[in-house]
């Protein structure tokens, strides 16, 4: 294990130079000038404009950027933000904890929500409590969150007043903002958890458990869920990248800092170390969660076994 | 399902969460509304001490004035920094952190002589030698600064005549050099401070004004805290020595539907650019006050490319003019919070010609006269008019804030009322620049703020029509020739004249179309009084500021 575990993330590394430099090419080919952009608040002339063009170094031609780009890279200096001049690591970092309270308290609310729902309707199959939780989850799955966000804020921040409205900073601002995006994510998680448990509640080994005369909690729990959970481990794994992508809704209406708006901004303005920075650190983060759903597959899954 | 007896209970419940949603809709008695200019109501004492927190609506990249461009930056660092004159909401320029200054008769040399009783908040003195680290940091192509070094103009160096007097020299005359010195992007910085910090500077701000930079954490807040030994107000304020306040905090509201929710749950006690159809509910509302800010330099504005057929024939750019109809917009989007603008200055700026009003009045039937001249006709009936076989056809972009998108709407369908089919396609701003600069367009919208008037050469000088911001991509000498004249008059009056000139001159080629002056909409609740905004309109005067209760 110890072994297959090393091997991929050795595997990495060819990955993350592709986004790198996939991402180069796609940032140059997308329009606007970064110098332009720099300058179009503050009505910068012509001249200026390309004054500012050569101090940054965009005059130089693709390859000897490309060239000073990895050389950059191989020691792991990912540059300054050209609008702010701090370091890429640094502003990624300051950003970063507030991002990975919100999907993780997401993806945890996510799972409990949606494997709670799951069993319920899957046990209670047919009656009308199956038929709620449906549609309850396809109702999580279809509502945009930008609606629900400001649905939810008006309703518990401004008519009950119970939670803040925004910001970040303790359980109280977290609640509301990771509920939104977890229940988009519970949805689909429910719906997943019902179909995968049903199935497996027909197989064989569980009625031997039954007739062996284990409490039926007991089937549930430890023989069907367990069986139940592989194939939703993988989906979890997509739904972390729906969450990554979620955040960046997410941070802009509650006014959290975080990586998503951190990114979507510096896109917009074309600020290339800030986009090749953020971008190479969520492939790093993507192989590492695709990495550890790979090995809670082994654990799940005993006749899943890596060489 | 059988709810028994709890109907009644939910029921009840229900009818209660409905009124008290509706109580909060319901206007009450209407408070007189509080504008910029106008007095609070400072009958009782100021009190001193409370927190206030101050919502921004966007969070800059960078906060350092001298190096960044951003306006918002400037809400809170305004109060952090002091400058060298200040000027008065007419535009008069009063003493800073210079007591008085001379201008010599070529001029080309500004003499300072400061004042002796200042000192930055970490305890270093304020005297020449600061103003000479300031000026020329600014300068430095080292430290790439993207709006306060444009502001500087022919700036070639700055002299020590003793410690407490300074000479600044000009290549050339610098008229707007007195605006560009009264805002916060030439503030006086603490050279130690900033030698100390380096690229992290803007974490750890250093000024000589009112209140105190506590803590940045980017994207998240910025908290002032107010500086007890401020004793040299400049008289644009209404009081002298340390502030109210205790402590002011910035927050960042990004998303327009959420700031009035932080107002209104008491999150928030000032939110800035408040959306106009929320105004209305909170200009009622006794518990609120509203603050509508005119703001000066270039109104929304559309640029007609003038390089791009159709719109390179004159006679087509004039019909588009006549046939909008800027009220109709300004009452349907902007719930009549804005004047309509016809030039393009907005009117709170300084040279503002309100001879443009009457050039371009709404008039479809002269459109339609001119575009006949230009031998646009609907020879087919289906409401476009055509030439040669080709329909008027214009392509528009429109970025996606400040109510463009509709703005864009509207506008189609008045111009479609003319027989001009005006397509809109909605850009992120980047590839409009990039459309624009390669002049994809007929119509685009771009908008400069400012005090001063030399902004107007940003857009209609001719050096700027090839990889600038002259998005009409009009080349004109005798705009060039005015504006040239404009930056290098130091006499006032010669220098109104000259502007003047080059606004209807811009009118009469058609470079734009004009649609409203800025007005910024800000909301607080009633209980803060003092609060103020500058010339510059986005930014707020923080230091008479207090909370009454």
């Amino acid at each position: 294990m110890m072994l297959y575990i090393g091997r991929r993330l050795l595997g990495a590394i060819p990955v993350l130079w592709g986004v790198a430099t996939l991402v180069f090419v796609i940032m140059r080919l997308l329009p606007g000038d970064p110098a332009a952009l720099m300058l179009s608040e503050a009505g910068g002339s012509a001249q200026a404009i390309a004054e500012l063009r050569t101090e940054l170094g965009l005059d130089e031609s693709l390859l000897v950027q490309y060239g000073y780009h990895l050389a950059r890279l191989a020691q792991a200096d990912l540059g300054a933000s050209l609008f702010s001049q701090r370091s890429v690591i640094t502003t990624i970092a300051e950003q970063l904890p507030s991002t990975i309270e919100l999907a993780l308290a997401a993806m945890l609310l996510a799972i409990a929500l949606g494997t709670a729902l799951g069993i319920l309707a899957a046990v209670n199959n047919g009656t009308w409590i199956d038929t709620l939780v449906m549609a309850i989850s396809v109702a999580g799955i279809s509502t945009p969150i930008f609606w629900s966000a400001i649905l939810l804020i008006w309703l518990f921040a401004l008519i009950l007043g119970w939670l803040p409205a925004t910001g970040q900073g303790g359980l109280r601002h977290l609640i509301l903002p990771a509920l939104v995006l977890g229940l988009a994510s519970a949805g689909a998680i429910t719906r997943l958890v019902r179909a995968s448990l049903l199935e497996v509640m027909h197989q064989d080994f569980v009625n031997t458990a039954r007739a062996k005369g284990l409490a039926e909690r007991t089937v549930l729990v430890q023989h069907a869920l367990k069986n139940a959970f592989i194939p939703v481990t993988s989906i979890i794994g997509l739904q972390f990248g729906f969450l990554l992508g979620g955040t960046v809704v997410i941070e802009t209406i509650f006014s959290r800092p975080g990586i998503g708006r951190l990114m979507v901004n510096a896109i917009l303005w074309k600020d290339l170390p800030l986009v090749q920075g953020i971008v190479l650190f969520v492939a790093l983060v993507y192989t590492l969660v695709n990495l550890a759903t790979d090995v809670a597959y082994a654990y799940l899954d005993p006749r899943i076994r890596y060489g | 399902m059988h709810l028994g007896k709890h109907a009644h209970g939910l029921l009840a419940a229900a009818i209660l969460l409905i009124l008290i949603a509706l109580s909060a809709c319901t206007p009450t008695n209407v408070a007189a509304p509080t504008d910029n200019n106008g007095r609070t109501d400072t009958a009782a004492a100021p009190k001193e001490g409370g927190r206030l927190v101050y919502g921004l609506t966007l969070a800059p990249s960078g906060i350092d004035p001298h190096i960044d461009a951003s306006s918002e930056l400037g809400i809170p660092l305004t109060s952090v920094y002091d400058t060298l004159v200040y000027q008065n909401l007419d535009g008069s320029f009063v003493p800073g952190l210079a007591e008085r200054w001379e201008i010599a008769p070529n001029g080309q040399t500004y003499t300072f002589y400061l004042r002796r009783d200042v000192q930055f908040h970490d305890g270093t003195r304020f005297d020449a030698h600061a103003v000479k680290f300031n000026l020329d940091r600014i300068a430095s192509p080292d430290t790439m600064s993207r709006k306060a070094r444009g502001m500087l103009g022919t700036y070639s160096h700055t002299e020590v005549v003793d410690d407490f007097t300074v000479k600044v020299h000009f290549e050339q005359p610098y008229a707007p050099f007195l605006d560009s010195l009264s805002q916060v992007y030439l503030g006086m910085a603490s050279p130690a401070a900033v030698q100390q910090w380096g690229a992290e500077y803007q974490l750890h701000q250093v000024g000589t004004g009112p209140f105190i930079f506590q803590e940045y954490v980017p994207n998240d807040h910025l908290t002032l805290a107010r500086n007890p030994e401020y004793a040299w107000a400049p008289s644009v304020y209404l009081h002298n020595g340390p502030a109210y306040l205790d402590e002011i905090l910035f927050r960042f509201y990004v998303d327009p539907a959420v700031r009035v929710l932080a107002l209104e749950s008491g999150e928030a006690d000032v939110m800035g650019e408040i959306p106009p159809q929320d105004a209305a509910r909170l200009e009622a509302n006794p518990e609120f006050s509203l603050y509508r800010v005119a703001i000066p330099g270039q109104p929304l504005q559309f640029f007609i490319n003038t390089e791009n057929p159709p719109t390179d024939d004159p006679l087509v750019r004039q019909a588009l003019l006549y046939a909008t109809d800027q009220q109709a917009i300004v009452d349907t989007i902007f719930q009549g919070y804005s004047p309509p603008a016809h030039g393009p200055l907005s009117a709170v700026t300084l040279a503002y010609n309100d001879e443009v009003v009457e050039l371009y009045p709404y008039d479809p039937d002269q459109a339609d006269a001119l575009l006949k001249e230009a031998r646009w006709i609907d020879s087919d009936g289906d409401g476009i008019r055509e030439k040669e076989g080709q329909p008027l056809l214009l392509r528009g972009y429109v970025m996606s804030w400040g109510y463009l998108p509709e703005v864009g709407q509207l506008l189609q369908a008045q111009l479609r009322e003319i027989g001009v089919d005006l397509q809109i396609e909605l850009v992120a701003f980047p590839a409009a620049v990039e459309a624009a600069g390669q002049g994809l367009h007929h119509l685009v919208p771009m908008t400069f703020s400012g005090s001063d008037p030399n902004l107007l050469g940003t857009t209609y000088l001719s050096s700027n029509a090839d990889g600038g911001f002259n998005w009409s991509k009009v080349r004109d000498a005798e705009i060039d020739r005015l504006l040239a004249e404009g930056l290098t008059q130091l006499d006032a009056s010669a220098r109104l004249a000259l502007y003047a000139s080059a606004q209807t001159r811009i009118m009469d080629l058609g470079l734009v179309l004009p649609i409203r002056d800025y007005v910024n909409l800000n909301a607080a609740r009633f209980a803060v009084r003092g609060l103020r905004y500058d010339r510059q309109g986005w930014f707020p005067w923080l230091y008479d500021t207090y909370l009454e209760e």
